[in-house]
């Protein structure tokens, strides 16, 4: 035996060993996430309704036309454009004014670690509930209370539409801030201060520094924040639910909310697995797209 | 046959299209200590991980005592490898470390510990058995490494670079310890490193490696004397050989714009070659070729000195030439005898 | 002021600032967890009154009680840590140490498991638990729970994997040790503090679940996620009991969160708490 061939038969006991440890673990892997994408775009070509049972029946791309023809789909679509935009430029720019911030404050990180750890590691369903009852509510609330004691008056934060949709977005960027804060911050410390004394002898001021210095080398960081922030926003759910059931009607429904309404409150599951398949197909995209950006650069 | 004897034949290793190390062959006798060395990428850890059975080698044979190694994995073969990085275990304490190629032959727990203290007073760690890896210096913890190694009494020792992570004291007084442990033990070592001093100092008998060949082998003094090509003569040496691209033509040595006679070796006819002197082997005399110091550094017990021969550059070591200074015309002598001649084009050593 | 100190003060009032935004929501929390039924509705709201630890008892206790849901979500949340461990340690030592051609398009497949929204597998499922009979039971959830936990939990363990050096392993195949020796023996335990880590993430993600929750959830599997919405009705929102039935909620994930937040720091810059952030 010569060349390739003896290295693979020398080699072949402990490829049976990794594939013994591997097999069965991508199997189940498969078997749960895999497997049933397949039976969810089935799903979206049938018309499956709970409330109309014996109706089931194969309808191809019926669903899809109908999302196609939906104007609530369509507003579930803009909102969710809006929702992820606003959330995801908003966590950036104040996690990394706050990152930038507390760099000049050595001791306030301790402290301050610790407490960007809570809003992280709570339920999302929690932070919903506490911002919907304790906070947002009209004259108990202390948002409202706080907008009064600055004269700027009292409002109906979760009844009205437009509100609604700034106080979920608000929500979302409470909780998941401090992710990019606590990302961005560990980012930050990595880059060496001697760079920074260079440039100041090379009489770069504050801004220069940063934008020269400081930006570019935590490029990859923000990238990979924007990366996993957008797909997490895309996928948002129990905060929303919480703090509004997707309303006031369909004022605060993103896409994701859409499809769990029409499949669940409306057990039209034909339907809803078709928005599912949309809303697949775009965090896929959306997701491929950002990490060829990565690799491009 | 006596334990510990190695041959290498034809051996070759590529991975896909890229080809790492070609045409190996060599032999060690039981008892010897040899050196693998060679510039970084040259093949010779390559080579030390096939006979260790880490890696299998497209082409060739690995004959250990006799029988066909090539393609046996690392738990069969009666080898122990000594890591650059020593590759402790660090959750277990530095018996448990010796003791664990014992514990998985199942040697009785009585015996594993009497070996173990057995091999921990030869490298001298008798007194850490009980610590961590992570509690020791780097020394020791080589030591440790080194204990774990002979603790099974294996017929071929390897060492992959084992005291390049050492500081350059600890470097010196550990080689001549390991040159001592393998006398004693009387094991074959193969010893890789790209450290020609360490080589030259250590070894039985080395291999050269460059670019995945092996170019040389023989004793260090061979080698040194007789480097077999030009990369093997600029590698050994401090300061290294001077080489000098020449054109010999009627027993006259052209180098750039100076040229001296050369009738040893009138017998080459014309020819473009690379002459290489050695820095011991220049000396300043009368009548010799025109040079200009171009710079002196002092190193205490002699001085290295570089000068401007025409248009070349040629540097000397030699405590005689202490009272030179910068700027100073003299003459220099090539002891003929001590020229080496490599054919210009394959860069190969020359007959004369 | 000279403009250096004044430029300190400013960053220490926007570190008060931040602090304030970050801590209010959680003390108010805490807070009105311990006030009684009338001091909730006080108007203006107050700040100093009377502790009572009715609301506490009410929800533990009380007819309305959450604690069969706490257990609940134990249960749940444990068996899923350990089946998502027994099955992703070994597989991701597998894939770290294999050496085939598929493995950048495993890898890649790995990855891209985590990409999949989770609406997009709850409808499926529906469906599925529905013919198997699998609402409202234990290995229902756990099942789709799995979905989850078991893609962040390999890929994880697989960055981890990588990075123990293989030398090591060289070496106790060298010391003769079998490749499932090498395994258990020198590997393994070396891997200790990534195995905790990942098991305090993936316990973290399954007891904050709700969306698979509240679908698959039933009169009697319910977890105490979706349990808080007993809290919540139509006619009269009963903060006290709310944010105390939050608050235990809150305890075994807070306590995690505190001990290990070192690890979570650490594996955010693995960007490993994607998995975190995703519920």
């Amino acid at each position: 035996m010569e060349g390739v061939d003896r290295i693979r038969a020398a080699e072949a006991p402990e490829r049976r060993f990794a594939w013994g440890l591997l097999g069965p673990g991508l199997l189940v892997l498969a078997g749960t996430t895999t497997l049933p994408i397949f039976y969810l775009l089935w799903q979206s070509t049938q018309n499956i309704n709970l409330a109309l049972p014996g109706m089931d029946r194969f309808i191809g791309a019926g669903n899809y036309v109908r999302l196609w023809e939906d104007s609530r789909f369509w507003d579930a679509l803009q909102l969710t454009f809006v929702y992820t935009g606003c959330t995801v430029v908003m966590q950036l720019v104040l996690g990394l004014g706050m990152a930038l911030l507390i760099l000049k404050l050595p001791r306030a990180q301790g402290p301050l670690r610790v407490m960007a750890i809570l809003p992280i590691v709570l339920a999302p369903v929690v932070v919903g509930m506490i911002w919907r009852t304790l906070m947002l509510t009209q004259d108990y609330g202390i948002v409202d209370l706080l907008f009064r004691k600055l004269g700027l008056g009292s409002h109906n934060w979760l009844g009205d539409p437009k509100l609604a949709v700034l106080s979920v977005i608000g929500i979302h960027t409470w909780q998941w801030t401090p992710f990019v804060f606590l990302y961005l911050l560990a980012a930050l410390s990595t880059i060496p201060d001697d760079m920074y004394e260079a440039a100041r002898i090379d009489r770069a001021n504050a801004w220069r520094r940063f934008t020269r210095i400081t930006l570019p080398m935590i490029r990859p960081a923000i990238v990979m924040v924007i990366i996993i922030r957008m797909t997490v926003a895309l996928s948002a759910f129990a905060a929303i639910y919480a703090a509004t059931g997707g309303g006031p009607g369909t004022a605060t429904e993103i896409l994701n909310l859409f499809a769990y309404r029409v499949s669940f409150a409306e057990l039209d599951l034909g339907y809803g697995a078709a928005a599912a398949v949309v809303l697949l197909v775009l965090t896929l995209v959306v997701s491929a797209g950002l990490f060829a950006m990565r690799r491009g650069r | 046959m006596k334990r510990g004897h190695l041959k290498l034949t034809g051996i070759g290793k590529s991975y896909g299209t890229t080809n790492v190390l070609r045409g190996v062959d060599l032999e060690i006798q039981p008892g010897e200590f040899f050196a693998l060395l060679g510039p970084s990428g040259s093949g010779k850890t390559t080579t030390l991980r096939i006979v260790a059975g880490l890696e299998v080698p497209t082409v060739g044979q690995v004959l250990l005592d006799g029988e066909d190694a090539t393609t046996l994995p690392p738990g069969k073969r009666d080898v122990a490898m000594v890591f650059q990085s020593y590759a402790l275990y660090p959750h277990m304490s530095v018996f448990e470390n010796i003791a664990f190629p014992l514990r998985n032959i199942r040697t009785p727990a009585d015996q594993i510990a009497s070996l173990v203290r057995e091999a921990a007073a030869r490298v001298k760690i008798d007194h850490l058995l009980q610590r961590r890896p992570g509690e020791l210096s780097g020394g020791q913890q080589q030591r440790v490494a080194l204990a774990r190694a002979i603790v099974r009494k294996p017929a071929l020792f390897l060492l992959d670079e084992p005291l390049s992570n050492l500081d350059a004291k600890l470097r010196a007084e550990t080689r001549v310890e390991l040159k001592r442990l393998q006398r004693s033990l009387g094991v074959t070592a193969v010893y890789v490193t790209h450290d020609q001093e360490e080589a030259m100092s250590l070894a039985d008998r080395m291999a050269v490696f460059m670019n995945g060949i092996l170019v040389q082998q023989g004793t260090p003094e061979e080698v040194f004397r007789r480097p077999a090509s030009v990369d093997v003569a600029a590698f050994l040496g401090n300061p290294p050989m001077n080489l000098l691209p020449a054109r010999i033509e009627n027993g006259v040595a052209n180098i750039g714009t100076a040229s001296f006679a050369v009738p040893a070796l009138a017998s080459l006819g014309s020819r473009d070659v690379v002459l290489g002197i050695r820095p011991p082997d220049i000396a300043v005399a009368q009548g010799g070729i025109d040079a200009t110091v171009t710079m002196r550094e002092n190193l205490g017990d002699d001085v290295i000195v570089d000068f401007a021969v025409g248009d070349r550059l040629v540097r000397a070591r030699s405590a005689a030439m202490r009272k030179l200074a910068e700027g100073d015309r003299v003459q220099l002598h090539f002891e003929e005898a001590a020229l080496h001649v490599f054919d210009r084009e394959s860069g190969l050593r020359v007959a004369r | 002021m000279s403009r250096k100190s004044l430029r300190s003060w400013a960053l220490v009032a926007g570190a008060f600032l931040v602090l304030a935004v970050w801590t209010v929501p959680l003390a108010w929390t805490l807070l009105t967890s311990f006030k009684s039924d009338r001091d909730v509705l006080a108007y203006p709201p107050v700040i100093f009154f009377e502790p009572t630890l009715a609301n506490y008892k009410e929800v533990l206790f009380g007819p309305t009680n959450v604690l069969g849901n706490l257990v609940t979500s134990v249960i749940i949340a444990v068996v899923t840590t350990l089946l998502t461990m027994i099955i992703a340690v070994p597989a991701s030592y597998a894939f770290a140490r294999l050496k085939v051609h598929g493995k950048k398009p495993l890898g890649f497949y790995v990855l891209a498991t985590q990409f999949v929204p989770p609406i997009g597998l709850i409808i499926p499922y529906f469906l599925i638990l529905n013919q198997a009979r699998g609402l409202d039971t234990y290995w229902g959830m756990v099942l789709i729970y799995l979905t989850f936990s078991l893609p962040f939990a390999i890929w994880l363990m697989i960055s981890y994997f990588e990075d123990i050096p293989r030398e090591m392993e060289e070496a106790a195949l060298l010391d003769r040790a079998t490749r499932l020796q090498a395994f258990l023996r020198v590997v393994l335990p070396q891997a200790r503090g990534a195995i905790a880590v990942t098991v305090t993430f993936v316990f973290l993600n399954a007891w904050n679940e709700f969306l698979f929750a509240v679908v698959i959830a039933g009169a009697k599997v319910k977890p105490v996620t979706v349990a808080m919405f007993n809290y919540i009705s139509v006619e009269q929102t009963r903060w006290g009991q709310l944010t105390a039935a939050a608050l235990i909620a809150m305890i075994p994930v807070i306590v995690l969160g505190i001990i290990a937040q070192k690890d979570i720091a650490k594996g955010l810059s693995l960007g490993a708490v994607k998995g975190v952030s995703r519920r």
